[in-house]
């Protein structure tokens, strides 16, 4: 079977992987990408969060049978071809993550977030981040989505007098 | 046994074992440079310095990253005394050399009192106690993170390795250029001359590791750069795009994935087990028996070729379990049992005492006014991110294993035990931790990992366990019970206090497991147990605290601020009742305490005073406060709390603390949000029960954590010291919850004097 995942078509060995296996799996131990972590393995803690077609997605439930001519987006191609996501140069700037381990879900579920709405409220950051981190790094969450939101916000004209 | 005579005891075992060795003078401490696993061009300079060919500073890291970042603090210290940039301090995991043990984290199992051990007024008591226990522990080398010991342990011997380090670079540029010492300069790994010569480290190396150190002297604080000043984590770009590599994203050739299922039921065995069935399945490719390792109760492992196979084939697994032969444990059944035990000793003077002045019986019946509570705190789980897993390789009689762990030396031990190999014939690779709060100092994975790699013909094996095995069998927060009592004299103030408390001593059960060399034929008292509740700073007399240790037979382990974490709920929910009791404000009442403690007054203070303590809040909303000391540092917090109907909103902490030298800011101020969050979901939510023998928490939906919505404002303030720093990554946590309840019952007129808050939170009538 075929993927597509960062923008490449990858080919999933299907002697490996069945259709029920669900794309974390695939993921980590298929493909070795490993930057997508297994958490609890209900979709409880997010930390598996990948997005498909956009939209936040966890992949610890998801079968790979869902996945057909959809695309995959992961951690390791959150960055662009100009370096980093504006997010995580927001996380560094802001020292983010501690262990770091849910990081990549909390980081995948933020992209979602802002790519749906440029200049989330704390309401809507509530909403959109049910990610757990048992280290406690949600406050500088918050402020690094805001900051990054901020930076990716187009620049406003200044009010006509 | 009182607790002075049980010190004796430890130190005359201890100075037996001195004999022959002598004093460590401070310099044998940096090691030789010949520890080093050296790479081409790089040179060693100590057992803790390399310098590399283009100037860059190699520390050898002893301690692990979980979370805490002390990666980043251990090499502020190098950069700052060896003068270069943070960022041209490179990382290579330490080796098991004594020189990388920990000794502040044994000092911190002695059951001194506060008055003892007050910084400048050290008793001359704890002062031998101490050195004794520090020598001791420097000659056994046991390396562990943990006790927020890290910063405290490395403080020394990291900035001296760096400062000689540098005076030996130092002395080969003044002699190669026959300049005086004095009038050379060091910026960002460069020392030059006004007159024009100028190199960096890498061309001064070779040299200097042949020539001695001459003079050192380590930086004061005026002159500090580095410490003190903000700083980025060493570990952050690595954390962002996924290529950190914790335990479970060790990738290796020919890598094969066990999943682990233990017995439902905690010290049950296998009986029957169907393995053909599981062997029918696709990509399984052994099912392995574990007996009972490293303290984990025995289990199935099923090996298959990724971790989705294996864990379907253990999930289907045909197995007939057996129960213990004790049968099955039940939590609510071992609390009651918690509570007999307390209130027998409350009634016959029974426990072991760790702390009584006066006669507080006598006083107590005299008191004008008594207060009486009983306090309980549950069982708690680790529930680290990144679930338990270890990856191990036997071949050829040699080990390799790949581990996320607290406790790098006693992992080796653990799989070279397993393997059957000589200690020295096991090479381990520490990963970066998904979390450790203290489930990490254990060896039970390591040990499994290994024992499985011995049956897959030299074929590497990732061993892992399904959250829902990493919540069943944890090595949990044991379950507490205090009954306290005091007496208000008619002038107001506290004349008595008396604790008795029940509960497990976890400390020996650890040593069983982890460290079985030093455990003993019997449980010496475990300090954890009060520690917290007999070292109150407060000056109350008379007072009693005697703790009757049981032995309840749940797997019981370190859990990040371990007996503080529930002896502080105890302790300063009761002194806020005291408060109460006598009529007086929580914060005067506790400040007319402190007369003695100038130290804990100043952070009471300052929460106080950046809260606002005192000052006028919105309708509905309250505030609660909390003093504690642990680990050597002291914190004070304020919390303002409001409830929607029965659901408490925390909506500002402000956390006053005093941990010495400030290393890294932002790193402390990270721990502090960390521990706050960390003892929010505590508070509120958490609860292991054991029923039928079995954990009924077995994933997240089961056992709540503080979401990102819920989390309040948290903010730091550090006193400034000049003092040796202390640790953060624990202190912050175990205030937490009486400040809650004490802002709880401001708003609410109840005492919640049971953990976790919600249940009864819930059961009050609206």
């Amino acid at each position: 079977m075929n993927l597509t995942i960062n923008d490449r078509t990858v080919s999933v060995d299907d002697a490996l992987a069945d259709p029920s296996m669900p794309l974390l799996w695939v993921l980590r131990d298929v493909l070795q990408m490993t930057g997508t972590k297994y958490g609890c393995g209900v979709a409880a803690c997010g930390a598996c969060t990948v997005q498909v077609d956009g939209e936040p997605v966890r992949s610890c439930v998801t079968p790979l049978s869902a996945l057909q001519g959809k695309r995959v987006r992961t951690i390791e191609g959150l960055a662009g071809p100009g370096g980093p996501h504006p997010l995580q140069q927001a996380w560094v700037e802001q020292q983010v993550p501690q262990c770091g381990y849910c990081q990549s879900g909390m980081l995948m579920a933020a992209a979602a977030l802002l790519e749906a709405n440029r200049e989330p409220s704390d309401g809507d950051i509530d909403a959109a981040i049910t990610n757990l981190c048992r280290c406690g790094s949600y406050p500088r969450v918050r402020s690094a989505i805001k900051a990054a939101a901020r930076q990716l916000a187009p620049r406003r004209r200044p009010s006509k007098p | 046994m009182k607790r002075r005579s049980l010190l004796l005891t430890g130190a005359a075992a201890g100075g037996a074992l001195l004999v022959g060795w002598g004093a460590l003078p401070p310099r044998s401490r940096l090691g030789q440079a010949g520890l080093w696993s050296s790479q081409t061009g790089e040179v060693a300079l100590n057992g803790w310095i390399k310098v590399a060919g283009d100037g860059t500073v190699v520390l050898a890291m002893n301690r692990s990253e979980m979370g805490q970042g002390v990666h980043t603090a251990l090499a502020m210290l190098v950069a700052e005394e060896l003068d270069v940039p943070l960022e041209r301090v490179r990382l290579q995991q330490a080796g098991h050399d004594a020189i990388f043990g920990s000794a502040e984290s044994f000092v911190g199992f002695l059951p001194f009192h506060g008055d003892d051990r007050e910084p400048g007024q050290e008793t001359a008591f704890f002062r031998g106690a101490r050195w004794v226990t520090l020598k001791l522990a420097r000659e056994l080398g046991i390396n562990i993170t943990g006790g927020s010991a890290s910063v405290a342990d490395a403080w020394e011997p990291l900035r001296l390795a760096a400062a000689t380090a540098r005076a030996r670079l130092l002395g080969v540029a003044s002699l190669r250029w026959k300049l005086p010492v004095a009038e050379l300069e060091v910026q960002d790994g460069a020392v030059s001359h006004a007159s024009g010569p100028r190199a960096h480290y890498g061309e001064l190396a070779a040299q200097a590791a042949l020539s001695p150190p001459g003079d050192v002297t380590l930086k004061s604080r005026a002159n500090f750069r580095v410490i003190g000043k903000p700083a980025q984590r060493v570990d952050l770009a690595a954390k962002c795009d996924g290529r950190a590599v914790f335990g479970l994203d060790v990738r290796l050739p020919g890598l094969l994935y066990a999943s682990v299922v233990h017995a439902p039921m905690l010290g049950g065995s296998i009986g029957t087990v169907d393995v053909g069935a599981a062997l029918q399945r696709p990509g399984v490719e052994r099912v392995v028996r574990l007996p009972p390792l490293g303290g984990a109760d025995a289990a199935l492992a099923v090996v298959g070729r990724t971790t989705w196979h294996a864990r379907e084939a253990a999930r289907a697994l045909p197995v007939q379990w057996r129960e213990p032969p004790s049968g099955p444990l039940d939590s609510k059944r071992i609390e009651a049992a918690l509570e007999t035990a307390a209130r027998a000793a409350q009634l016959r003077d029974g426990g072991f005492t760790f702390h009584s002045r006066g006669d507080s019986r006598v006083a107590l019946a005299g008191a004008a006014k008594r207060v009486d509570a009983l306090y309980r705190a549950p069982y708690l789980a680790h529930a680290t991110m990144e679930p338990m897993n270890c990856t191990a390789r036997v071949r050829d009689g040699r080990v390799e294993v790949w581990a996320p762990t607290q406790v790098p030396g006693l992992a080796r031990d653990a799989a070279a035990q397993v393997a059957g190999v000589a200690p020295e014939a096991v090479t381990l690779h520490v990963t970066y931790l998904g979390g450790g709060f203290g489930r990490r100092l254990e060896v039970d994975v390591v040990a499994q990992a290994v024992r499985v790699a011995l049956e897959t013909a030299g074929r590497p094996v990732q061993l892992n366990w399904s959250r829902e095995e990493d919540f069943t069998h944890d090595f949990y927060r044991p379950a507490g019970v205090a009954l306290l009592r005091a007496g208000i004299g008619a002038d107001g103030r506290v004349s008595a206090f008396e604790a008795h408390s029940a509960g497990d001593a976890l400390e020996p059960r650890w040593m069983q497991r982890a460290l079985p060399a030093l455990a003993g034929p019997f449980d010496a008292p475990d300090k954890t147990t009060v520690e917290g509740l007999y070292d109150l700073p407060y000056a109350i007399e008379p007072q009693r605290i005697a703790h009757v240790a049981t032995h309840s037979g749940v797997p019981i382990g370190n859990w990040r601020s371990v007996g503080h974490s529930h002896n502080a709920f105890f302790a300063e929910s009761f002194i806020d009742e005291l408060a109460h009791a006598a009529g007086v404000d929580a914060l005067r009442f506790r400040l007319d305490l402190l007369r003695q403690r100038p130290r804990h007054a100043a952070v009471l203070n300052l929460a106080a005073q950046r809260a606002g303590w005192g000052q006028k809040l919105p309708a509905g909303r309250a505030r609660g406060l909390a003093l504690h000391e642990s680990f050597g540092s002291i914190v004070a917090q304020v919390l303002e709390v409001s409830l929607a109907g029965k659901q408490p909103r925390v909506h500002r902490v402000v956390c006053a603390l005093d941990c010495g030298i400030v290393v890294h800011p932002q790193g402390v101020q990270q721990q502090v949000e960390s521990s706050v969050i960390f003892g929010l979901s505590a508070a509120l939510y958490g609860r292991i029960d054991i029923e039928g023998g079995a954990v009924k928490q077995k994933n997240f939906p089961d056992y709540p954590l503080l979401t990102l919505a819920q989390t309040p404002i948290i903010e730091t303030h550090a006193l400034p010291s000049d003092a040796a720093p202390t640790g953060m990554g624990e202190p912050a946590l175990p205030p937490v919850a009486p400040a809650l309840a004490n802002a709880l019952f401001a708003l609410t007129g109840h005492r919640l004097r049971e953990l976790p808050l919600m249940p009864l939170l819930a059961s009050l009538r609206a």
